[in-house]
């Protein structure tokens, strides 16, 4: 479970995040939208450690994510799938190596990452495409190829920030299509958007920020 | 990349080469002035009212010692004529009225006695009935031996400067290679990657350039002392020493090489930790 609870975030010279409480369940589908510059990303670098809340409390689990220590974040960060807008793939190496990363950097047999990656490519269609250079491959590809990155570790949360604002309906529809197949096997996952007529569509629910503050959603 | 890789290699190499290069030859000279401590020889000066029967018996005597090898009696009238025929001043001297030069026994000590042994040799002399003086140079030993000492501590100096040099050489490599891979870490730190992970990459680059650079100064100072040990062995057969020049040797090579990886390490580590500090996200 992850616990928002009147959590504020600071900068110089704005409020980004004001006074935000939202419940999200464990293997919950969550999508959280708003305008541009309403605090979506700021709610998810928060709950990434990207950033530190101001006042308030996050937990995940039960546990103060204001304990978290520096040497721990990794491992705490590796609980996380996290799927960006722009993808954030290394471009100087395959799309198998892209999908090995969170695998590698988890320590696991060479031999257990080549088959969980070739099942994570599978699972977003890319089978076959393994030693292609990601700049090769369409936008949308592109995209799931970071969406098999952020799930072949198996980890409990997905996050995505912003995931389909650079795709056409269809290929967006496709990839909430994923994050939904992800989220029916037990993975909370919580999608950033400010495509509302694309998650409107989805039956799940939408935590509306406006200005840093929760107009809608919060669950409490 | 392989160019680079070589040319850091060379650098580092270049700078690990020089010193150890300085230190290969202090000990070399070291050991080659191991040789020259034994022909220590003591000039037993009798007084000058001792008979030449008298000098001889002590002269006798002091051949006796447990610690003299040999001794050479050199009786006043030899000594005259050798200081005159070494001088060329005959005629002066024949016109003294007589001879100022004492007996003299030339002691040449056993060649395994130290330095205080000596000292204790000496004294013995001295203490001997007819004896005025004993004189043993070791001025020489003694500015030999400064010397050595001050090239050791050239050596050190300039090793040490060299070796902060190539730590600092390694460092900005490291931080090169950081810089060039910002993107890279970045990725590696938002999936959950921590700095060790980030981190090692340039640890093995950091050891690599160590490496490299330490066999790449051994070949130098290796082709050097090639360079170096015909003209030195001739010199050494010149002074009579059976000894000849040694380069560093199959353990001095690989001591170069990992001091180097060490070095490399240790400058990556530094370099990687505050390269990652203060790049985000943290």
């Amino acid at each position: 479970m992850i616990e928002f609870d009147r959590v504020s975030k600071r900068f110089a010279d704005h409020d980004a995040l004001r006074d935000v409480s939202v419940t999200i369940d464990t293997g919950e589908m969550v999508f959280l939208t708003g305008h541009s510059g309403a605090g979506k990303s700021t709610f998810l670098r928060l709950l990434m450690l990207l950033e530190r809340a101001s006042m308030g409390t996050l937990r995940v689990d039960g546990r103060d994510t204001a304990r978290v220590k520096g040497r721990d974040i990794g491992r705490y960060r590796g609980e996380f799938g996290i799927v960006f807008q722009d993808h954030q793939l290394l471009y100087d190496r395959s799309v198998m190596d892209n999908v090995a990363l969170p695998l590698e950097i988890a320590g696991f047999h060479p031999r257990d990452i080549k088959r969980r990656t070739r099942a994570a490519l599978d699972k977003v269609g890319l089978l076959g495409r393994e030693r292609v250079n990601p700049a090769a491959l369409s936008g949308g590809e592109q995209q799931r190829v970071g969406i098999a990155r952020a799930v072949v570790a198996r980890p409990r949360f997905l996050v995505a920030d912003e995931p389909t604002g650079n795709l056409d309906p269809q290929l967006s529809a496709e990839i909430m299509g994923l994050f939904e197949a992800f989220n029916r096997v037990g993975v909370t996952v919580i999608v950033a958007s400010h495509d509302l007529a694309l998650i409107s569509r989805l039956r799940h629910r939408i935590v509306t920020l406006k200005a840093g503050r929760l107009v809608a959603g919060g669950g409490f | 990349m392989p160019v680079a890789t070589l040319l850091t290699w060379l650098v580092v190499g270049i700078v690990l080469a020089l010193p150890a290069s300085l230190l290969v030859i202090l000990q070399n000279l070291e050991a080659a002035t191991q040789d020259m401590h034994s022909p220590a020889r003591f000039s037993v000066l009798l007084s000058a009212d001792a008979t030449i029967d008298k000098a001889a018996l002590v002269s006798q005597r002091i051949g006796a010692r447990m610690d003299v090898a040999d001794v050479v009696f050199v009786d006043k009238e030899q000594a005259l004529a050798g200081f005159a025929a070494d001088t060329g001043l005959e005629g002066l001297l024949a016109s003294l009225a007589e001879n100022p030069l004492p007996h003299t026994v030339l002691v040449n000590p056993r060649d395994d006695l130290g330095s205080e042994e000596l000292a204790v040799l000496a004294r013995a002399l001295d203490s001997f009935d007819g004896v005025d003086e004993v004189v043993f140079d070791t001025l020489w030993q003694a500015r030999l031996m400064g010397a050595l000492q001050s090239g050791r501590r050239l050596v050190f100096g300039i090793g040490l400067l060299m070796v902060m040099g190539a730590v600092l050489i390694l460092a900005n490599t490291i931080r090169l290679a950081i810089e060039a891979r910002r993107d890279e870490i970045v990725v590696i730190k938002l999936i959950g990657g921590g700095d060790a992970y980030a981190r090692r990459p340039f640890l093995y680059t950091g050891l690599w350039s160590g490496l490299g650079g330490g066999l790449l100064g051994a070949a130098m100072a290796g082709l050097f002392f090639l360079y170096l040990s015909a003209p030195v062995d001739q010199l050494l057969q010149l002074y009579h020493s059976d000894r000849s020049f040694s380069g560093l040797g199959v353990i001095g090579v690989l001591t170069m090489m990992l001091f180097g990886g060490g070095i490399g390490l240790l400058s990556a580590w530094q370099a990687a930790a505050v390269q990652l500090k203060d790049l985000e996200p943290r």
